[in-house]
């Protein structure tokens, strides 16, 4: 850590000492270890810290900043996978966490679900950072299914309450990330895997914060996205190289296995959109992929870009989407936003209803026609100055439940032997799809 | 001179409704005159879940059927499916009360009663007792008035329902301004028409794969012995496939009944597909490997869970006659192959009896047909009814199935 921290200062000519103060999290086993793997430049001024019960884990983690909690409760053996003891742990030591977490603008919290100090400590950490008046992310891996039903209920429990402190919660369903892996993948590959998506997540925006940007995004607007934002949160990575890496990008976003997740939402109110790439990233570029994404995710509020010019990335280009709804809660409160709208402005509902239905998964998948189509150019500068261009965006207002989580999503839940039948078999057995 | 009843046959699936009109002359036998189908909406895992929706593409078939056939629909018989039927099997004994041990009326009349009084939960409502054979001392017998013993058992498969879901279907044919006759159940339906005698005598195992929900039935000594109900249909491949390939709904569907296929074979490792077909900007090449392989995996996933439903019936020794796969998922090619690996037992395409007209000869018609057979049986059982059940809105439906 001290390196890092060194690092940073050398940087600080852009960013003022009192610049946006970071730090990232990793709870329990599997967070830490998450934070371990981060590769992160030494540029980012970036804290890093684990939190663990199980002071054995603890010891053999790199990280400088370690805090062992509720010894009293574990004597500092692990939680044993009980979440009321990791709760318990937390509840103990909340004067040592609170001191962690004091101070920060922007927390990052990484967390392995299912498990008992990742479920039961994270939202506790979660609760006192947005106390101290922190922007929270967390960013959670959710328990394979053959795991076992037990742990995919704590999971789900636990996802339930980090919502509601944090401000944006990025799932990641382990069984989907091994879907991005060989078959000759090891186990450790697979968690290895798990915590490249969560770097890359994390390393995006930080690079986005600390790095002036061709568009600079700052904390301020992060800040803004999130603000009230106790919904869902849309996450989508995109890489592209080589010759057209502007097309592979935008390809590799809209096959992004984090966009097509049943439960994950895939339209965001507001829209935070980071373009890290070379010096031979254009404007023009800039502006397509803005377009494009715009189309994909429609933002009614608000889009905001950055683009950070990275010049070891040349042709290169990394698109990440960060995106929240406004509507708050998880299941239930949804059906809310639905009424809400027609209350509104009814004459025009229906309309805007059906011409809803037919955009949305032919643009969100027929990405390069997106591209060459005239009419994207035209709407490209308003989207650019972050005004909801109100013509293109309010057709996004309406969209049908069922297009914007699986298609079963609005139905009871069908669970037969602890498992959802509704999930695909192939994700719930881990059989690997190649595309 | 000849009398005859109009009935329609109403089946209200996940991906579309099938109204089949039929004109039973005399009680006795049965002319189709009439069939419409209209794309289902609102329909979801074989509940509804968009009263206005339903309704709309309900009535919108009923009226073609109605226009097809050139005449008016007296009343409906409706199927029905979905997670929230559930069956249990409950049997009743009596001992013969006359002197000289013969079976009377009476006897026949408390042992039925009898084990048919099991009381549900209050949202509940049973929609079939299946009767089972009579057995006096052990022995079988079909009908046992006058025959000589001392114990008269006979046991009923008895399927219920949410009534507020079994109401619903209800409401959307009473608002068309037309009563239902009577409910059947999706699977037993299919079965009476898709299975013959023979097989129901030696024992089927009748499986339609629907859009929403795959219903199976069981057929022993020519009765239904059990049924069930899986909220897994070809809808779910549908999805799988859209999640999988990252691709939306419609493209789906497409590659779905384009190229779906049940078994995954050598010369399909390599092979690519279009997802468009156009090959223009926006198309895109599929392995059908992967394809293949996550409906392949949702395939053998719903059987195995029908083989775990079923239990140890499920067995070459109790269906003789092995299994009949029906449905809309039926036209998924090597269907049959996936249901015998898993299943363990020899299983087939399901074929429509001859009487069938050419144009209906397909797996979507089955339920619709069984529905019809239905009207047209339940008519000439009235005579041995003792009571006409009173028509009309929200009466309890069960019906008593002879055999």
């Amino acid at each position: 850590m001290d390196e890092l921290n060194q690092g940073s200062q050398s940087f600080s000519g852009t960013l003022t000492p009192e610049g946006v103060r970071l730090k990232i999290i990793g709870v329990g086993g599997a967070g830490t270890n998450a934070v371990d793997r981060l590769q992160l430049d030494p540029n980012e001024s970036v804290n890093l810290a684990a939190v663990n019960t199980d002071a054995q884990a603890l010891e053999a983690s790199p990280i400088g900043d370690k805090i062992l909690i509720g010894r009293s409760v574990t004597r500092g053996m692990s939680t044993g996978g009980d979440v009321e003891i990791g709760e318990k742990a937390a509840e103990k030591d909340e004067t040592t966490l609170r001191q962690m977490v004091d101070g920060q603008d922007l927390i990052f919290l990484i967390a392995g679900l299912g498990g008992g100090t990742g479920s039961g400590v994270a939202p506790v950490i979660a609760r006192l950072a947005a106390e101290q008046g922190a922007l929270v992310i967390a960013f959670v891996t959710l328990p394979f299914t053959l795991e076992g039903a037990r742990r995919h209920e704590i999971a789900e429990n636990t996802l339930a309450g980090l919502r509601t402190h944090c401000d944006a919660v990025i799932p990641l369903p382990n069984d989907l990330l091994l879907q991005q892996m060989d078959e000759t993948a090891t186990v450790l590959d697979a968690f290895a895997q798990a915590d490249a998506w969560i770097g890359r997540g994390v390393h995006s925006i930080c690079s986005m914060l600390t790095q002036t940007g061709m568009i600079n995004v700052d904390f301020a607007m992060l800040r803004k996205v999130f603000s009230g934002a106790d919904g869902k949160t849309l996450f989508g990575l995109g890489r592209g190289e080589g010759k057209n890496f502007l097309d592979e990008a935008l390809n590799d976003l809209a096959l992004c296995p984090l966009l097509h997740t049943p439960g994950f939402a895939r339209r965001a109110d507001s829209l935070l959109v980071n373009i890290i790439g070379g010096t031979d990233l254009g404007i023009a570029h800039v502006n397509q992929i803005m377009a494009s994404i715009a189309d994909k995710f429609g933002s009614k509020e608000q889009i905001v870009l950055g683009a950070v010019i990275d010049e070891s990335c040349q042709s290169t280009v990394e698109i990440c989407v960060l995106g929240a709804t406004h509507t708050s809660g998880y299941r239930p409160e949804r059906k809310a936003r639905r009424t809400a709208p027609i209350e509104r402005e009814p004459s025009h509902q229906p309309q805007k209803k059906k011409k809803r239905k037919r955009v949305p998964d032919d643009e969100l998948f027929g990405e390069e026609g997106d591209l060459l189509k005239p009419q994207v150019h035209e709407s490209k500068l308003g989207k650019k100055r972050q005004t909801a261009i109100d013509l293109d965006q309010e057709e996004f207002t309406f969209v049908a439940e069922d297009e914007q989580r699986g298609f079963f999503d609005n139905t009871d839940r069908n669970i037969i032997d602890g498992e959802d039948l509704d999930v695909p078999t192939y994700l719930r057995r881990g059989v690997r799809i190649s595309l | 001179m000849s009398q005859s009843r109009i009935i329609g046959a109403v089946d209200i699936g996940a991906s579309s409704v099938t109204v089949l009109v039929g004109d039973i002359v005399n009680g006795r036998s049965l002319n189709i005159i009439g069939k419409q189908d209209a794309t289902s909406a609102g329909v979801k895992k074989g509940e509804i879940i968009d009263f206005k929706a339903v309704s709309n593409a309900t009535h919108a078939a009923i009226m073609g059927a109605e226009k097809s056939a050139g005449t008016q629909v007296e009343g409906i018989f409706l199927s029905q499916t979905g997670n929230h039927l559930e069956g249990f099997f409950n049997s009743g004994a009596v001992n013969v009360t006359s002197s000289d041990n013969r079976v009377s009326q009476g006897d026949i009349n408390r042992v039925t009663t009898e084990a048919k009084s099991k009381k549900l939960a209050a949202d509940r409502l049973y929609i079939h007792h299946i009767r089972n054979h009579f057995m006096l001392d052990g022995r079988q017998v079909g009908d046992p008035l006058g025959m000589e013993g001392e114990k008269l058992d006979v046991g009923y498969w008895s399927v219920h329902g949410d009534e507020r879901k079994v109401r619903d279907h209800i409401h959307v044919i009473n608002g068309f301004g037309l009563n239902v006759e009577d409910i059947i159940l999706s699977s037993i339906a299919s079965g009476t028409v898709i299975a013959n005698d023979e097989e129901k005598r030696a024992g089927v195992l009748v499986i339609d794969l629907g859009a929403g929900a795959t219903d199976w039935a069981i057929y022993q000594n020519g009765v239904v012995r059990r049924t069930g109900v899986l909220p897994v249909g070809s809808d779910h491949i549908t999805n799988d496939l859209a999640l999988g390939l990252r691709v939306n709904r419609k493209y789906a569907e497409k590659l779905k009944m384009t190229f779906g296929k049940a078994t995954l074979d050598s010369e399909d490792m390599q092979e690519k597909v279009w997802m468009v077909g156009d090959q223009m900007i926006g198309d895109r090449r599929i392995p059908k490997q992967a394809l293949i392989q996550i409906i392949r995996e949702r395939v053998e996933e719903t059987f195995e869970l029908v083989k775990k439903q079923v239990g140890e019936g499920c067995s070459p020794k109790e269906l003789p006659a092995g299994v009949i796969i029906t449905g809309g998922g039926a036209r998924l090619e090597n269907v049959d192959l996936a249901a015998e690996k898993v299943l363990g037992v020899p299983a087939r395409h399901g074929e429509l009896p001859e009487w069938v007209h050419p144009n209906l000869h397909q797996p979507e018609y089955v339920t619709a047909l069984g529905l019809l057979h239905f009207a047209l049986s339940g008519q000439s059982l009235d005579d041995n009814q003792t009571q006409r059940r009173e028509r009309g809105l929200l009466r309890r439906v069960s019906h008593l199935f002879g055999v």
